[in-house]
């Protein structure tokens, strides 16, 4: 028979696996936020915009890729190190979203992702994720 | 309204129109049957007959518009072109969000056909569930008409994603939406059920279509996983993209609900949950549907798709059905008569539902994770969560898995002892340490890894000897469960080798250097241009000091309507891994400096560095008589200059061209030299007579294109496809023996009711 201490057991794991995936959910998370917001966050966070014009430089040697995300309804810049390859298209991208952490000694998002939006004669636009 | 019909594709929107009233037909005359009368039964089979008959005529005239690529019609233009070869029309169909939704409809309908037969007694009820849940389906193709007409008719179609045009993209769609049809059928049965106050019978009837459905579901799953890996270069199987957990979810809800199903029918337990998880299984369907084709993920997914003025109509559709259940499960739940639970710890019932907890848990946090934007809406700034955290949450959780997997084919319904369950284990348990043993020597250093294999392994090895047990004592079918737990153990070995031990590594190369990876010396060859539908392809040579040797071809190229850069990977297969060469870019180099140009006349000499070259004529070949009137009628127009170089005594002849095509563009592709060197026909005058003749790459040497690349190296990844194979064979094999026992379970009722009568 199946007694009353099993039941607590067992609710008691639940609510433990429960408080380890609310804080892995916390951990991963990375809010959308605009660029004032992600100077000052110590976490991962996703910002976007458009592709400043000519602001894009790679440096071979290192491997990184550099460019400057305008906000289109403000006017705000960010520049943005991204350790890696240049993502294919990338001059065409409407939009790029950046997955990173700010790096305050360089004043950089560095990303460890980015998605870039080209523009497309589809239905709606043509998206693909770099890690 | 009137109006509004000059929009409209009439032959299209008539089979819409009649789907709609046949549909209700049916719901009417099942109405009827309801107080037993056998005409209207008959009456409701013939209406749902015709009501399928309406939704595959509507499918086959969407069909038939896209083969004759009538682009009067606003979904064939969006999705067809001219170009587009006929087995990719099929693609086309279900490329877009409408054509998709008739797809599922149209495997709805048919579903319904056999549905109808094996409701057997409840066919009224269950039928009529299951109409409803399609209407809500035919709803949404009639608001969003994909027979929608454009005012003019367009000359050539949008033409289709060329990510799309793919044999796979032909084929894995259509498997995933029989499965989301299926997802209807489990609830079809318990929603009658209640809704009749008798939940005796349903689950026996249910159980093999949420086997079949469970079945259907995975190999789409599969199918979409091995097409993101071989063909859309996205170096891997899974990525924890929403649109694949919006399969995934559904499908982990199904597994739970047949194992629910088992424990019913085996020992009468689960009654009432099982009404809740067939209803969790279509629910999450719905959900899913929403998450991935309402917008509101489109932010945060890679394959996102636009708004289409349908998410108010999925959430409607959530809450109707949600509060369906929900009162109904709820009204009725003190009635259901559920046997008390008296399993003992140790024992396989207890066990059993554990791993449905467990499982429960796992889509549960699964659907948390995908719904982050939503759960986070009310915050100031919404985010998502990244595969970090279904890695991490479902790490544990496969552990868990792990051991109840490896446990449970020991256990006796009515309990074992400690010491009886080990001995059962020993010689399981001595294979997995072995293994184990072997997973050390050959690299995996981790802790928690090793533990990973030794469960992974003992419960691959308990329940093959359960499998053969079965097989010896009750047949095939009967041994279908655990043949696919065996399975599982299977895939779980896969998954942590190919996605723990993987070594990546992304490098640029230049044209002819060797480059050491490891033991591994990977060269490009060189760049091979489009011959004719074969694209443009990269040669890379991969070689070991073993003697192993391969020569790898995956493709690069700019799709010529979307200047859209596609990437295919090369994966060679070896016996225990996979080598996965993806192409990143291809950089051609710098244009070359003109180093020399001539204007000569024919016949005339140049020297240029240890090259002497000699004009010898103009080739008029493709200039097609008329140079004026061919550009006039549309056609480029070309003109080649034979030039007979010498270098070191030795003459070769080339002909560069010049290609001036009617919008008045003009082209000069370069050809190469002896020496490595590259000529080309700049221009003519064709006053004086000459032609210019311009050389690079003669003094200084070229620059060398290069290519930069993905090499990853996958160990043991074939035991997640042939693991997810074993799955599905032993999902097959229990959906037959399920369904032979619902088909007895019937004879004997219809024995009984005849015997009282």
């Amino acid at each position: 028979m199946m007694s009353k201490p099993h039941y607590l057991i067992g609710i008691v794991l639940l609510l433990l696996f429960a408080g380890f995936s609310y804080s892995a959910f916390r951990d991963t998370l990375t809010p959308y936020v605009p660029y004032a917001e992600a100077r000052e966050r110590t976490h991962t966070v996703q910002v976007a915009g458009g592709l400043e014009a000519g602001s894009s430089s790679y440096d071979e040697a290192s491997g990184s890729l550099r460019f400057t995300l305008v906000d289109e309804e403000t006017g705000d810049t960010m520049r943005v190190r991204y350790q890696g390859l240049k993502p294919a298209n990338f001059e065409e991208a409407v939009s790029i979203v950046a997955i990173g952490l700010y790096d305050p000694a360089t004043d950089e998002l560095v990303a460890d992702k980015l998605l870039v939006k080209c523009p497309s004669k589809y239905q709606g636009l043509e998206e693909k994720t770099y890690d | 309204m009137l109006q509004a019909l000059d929009h409209l594709y009439l032959p299209g929107a008539l089979t819409l129109w009649c789907a709609v009233f046949f549909g209700l037909a049916t719901l009417w005359g099942y109405a009827q049957s309801l107080h037993g009368d056998a005409g209207a039964r008959t009456f409701a089979r013939r209406g749902y007959f015709f009501f399928t008959i309406s939704v595959v005529l509507c499918a086959f005239v969407l069909w038939l518009a896209l083969v004759r690529r009538d682009f009067r019609i606003e979904y064939v233009y969006q999705f067809s072109g001219l170009e587009l070869p006929v087995h990719y029309q099929l693609a086309a169909f279900w490329a877009g969000q409408k054509g998709s939704f008739l797809v599922w409809l149209f495997w709805g309908a048919l579903i319904g056909l056999p549905l109808m037969k094996s409701a057997g007694r409840d066919e009224a009820r269950v039928m009529s569930v299951y109409v409803l849940t399609l209407f809500g389906l035919l709803f949404i193709l009639v608001r969003e008409n994909p027979f929608v007409m454009l005012d003019e008719t367009p000359l050539d179609g949008a033409g289709l994603n060329p990510l799309l045009q793919d044999d796979w993209m032909v084929i894995h769609p259509p498997i995933m939406f029989v499965g989301y049809a299926l997802g209807a059928v489990p609830f079809s049965f318990a929603i009658a059920a209640l809704w009749q106050r008798d939940v005796s019978r349903w689950a026996t009837r249910a159980f093999p279509w949420a086997l079949a459905g469970f079945m259907i579901l995975g190999t789409a799953i599969l199918m979409g996983g091995y097409w993101a890996y071989k063909t859309l270069g996205w170096g891997g199987y899974w990525g924890w993209d929403p649109v694949e957990n919006a399969s995934l979810i559904p499908w982990l809800f199904g597994v739970v609900l047949i194992h629910g199903l088992y424990l019913e029918r085996t020992r009468g337990r689960y009654r009432r949950i099982n009404l809740v998880l067939a209803s969790a299984v279509f629910l999450s369907v719905l959900y899913s549907t929403y998450l991935t084709r309402s917008g509101v993920l489109a932010d945060f997914s890679v394959h996102s798709f636009v708004e289409l003025g349908i998410s108010e109509w999925l959430v409607l559709m959530q809450v109707a059905f949600l509060g369906m259940s929900v009162y109904l499960i709820a009204s009725r739940w003190k009635q259901i008569e559920t046997r008390p639970n008296e399993d003992v710890f140790l024992s396989r019932g207890a066990f059993l539902v554990f791993s449905t907890i467990t499982v429960t848990v796992c889509a549960v946090v699964i659907a948390a994770g995908t719904s982050a934007p939503l759960l986070t809406a009310w915050r100031e700034h919404p985010g998502q969560v990244g595969p970090s955290f279904y890695n991490r949450t479902n790490l544990p959780l496969a552990l868990l898995l792990g051991f109840l997997l490896s446990v449970v084919p020991f256990l006796t319904w009515k309990g074992t002892t400690l010491r009886e369950l080990l001995r059962k284990l020993l010689p399981a348990a001595v294979v997995a340490a072995t293994a184990t043993g072997v997973a050390a020597a050959a690299g995996v250093d981790d802790l928690f890894h090793l533990f990973f294999v030794f469960l992974a392994v003992l419960a691959l090895t308990t329940n093959l000897q359960k499998t053969v047990a079965r097989w010896r004592n009750r047949g095939m079918g009967a041994g279908g469960g655990y043949l696919a737990h065996v399975g599982v153990g299977v895939m779980l070995i896969g998954i942590l080798a190919s996605s723990a031990y993987d070594k990546s590594a992304k490098l640029t190369i230049e044209q002819g250097k060797p480059t050491q990876i490891d033991d591994l010396t990977i060269t490009f060859k060189r760049y091979i241009p489009r011959q004719g539908r074969e694209k443009e392809r990269l040669e890379v040579e991969v070689t070991r000091a073993d003697g192993f040797r391969h020569v790898a071809y995956p493709k690069l190229f700019v799709n010529d309507r979307t200047r859209q850069l596609m990437a295919h990977p090369d994966v060679k297969t070896l016996p225990l891994m996979d080598l996965y060469i993806s192409p990143i870019q291809y950089d051609p180099g710098e244009p070359p400096e003109v180093e020399y140009a001539f204007d000569l006349k024919p016949g005339e000499s140049a020297r240029a560095g240890d090259l002497t070259i000699r004009f010898a004529g103009f080739d008029l070949q493709g200039m097609g008589g008329d140079a004026t009137a061919r550009l006039a009628s549309g056609q480029s127009v070309t003109v080649g200059a034979r030039l007979e170089v010498s270098r070191d005594g030795e003459t070769t002849e080339v002909a560069p061209v010049f290609v001036l095509d009617p919008s008045g563009r003009f082209d000069t592709p370069p050809v190469a030299l002896p020496g490595g060197a590259l000529a080309a026909l700049a221009s003519i005058d064709p006053t004086r007579g000459t032609a210019r003749i311009e050389l690079a790459g003669v003094d200084a040497p070229l620059p060398a294109p290069k290519l930069s690349l993905d090499v990853t190296r996958k160990p043991l990844i074939q035991l997640v496809w042939g693991g997810l194979y074993v799955i599905l064979l032993g999902g097959l094999l229990s959906t037959v023996h399920r369904l032979r026992d619902a088909r007895r379970v019937d004879r004997i009722a219809d024995r009984l009711a005849a015997r009282q009568s």
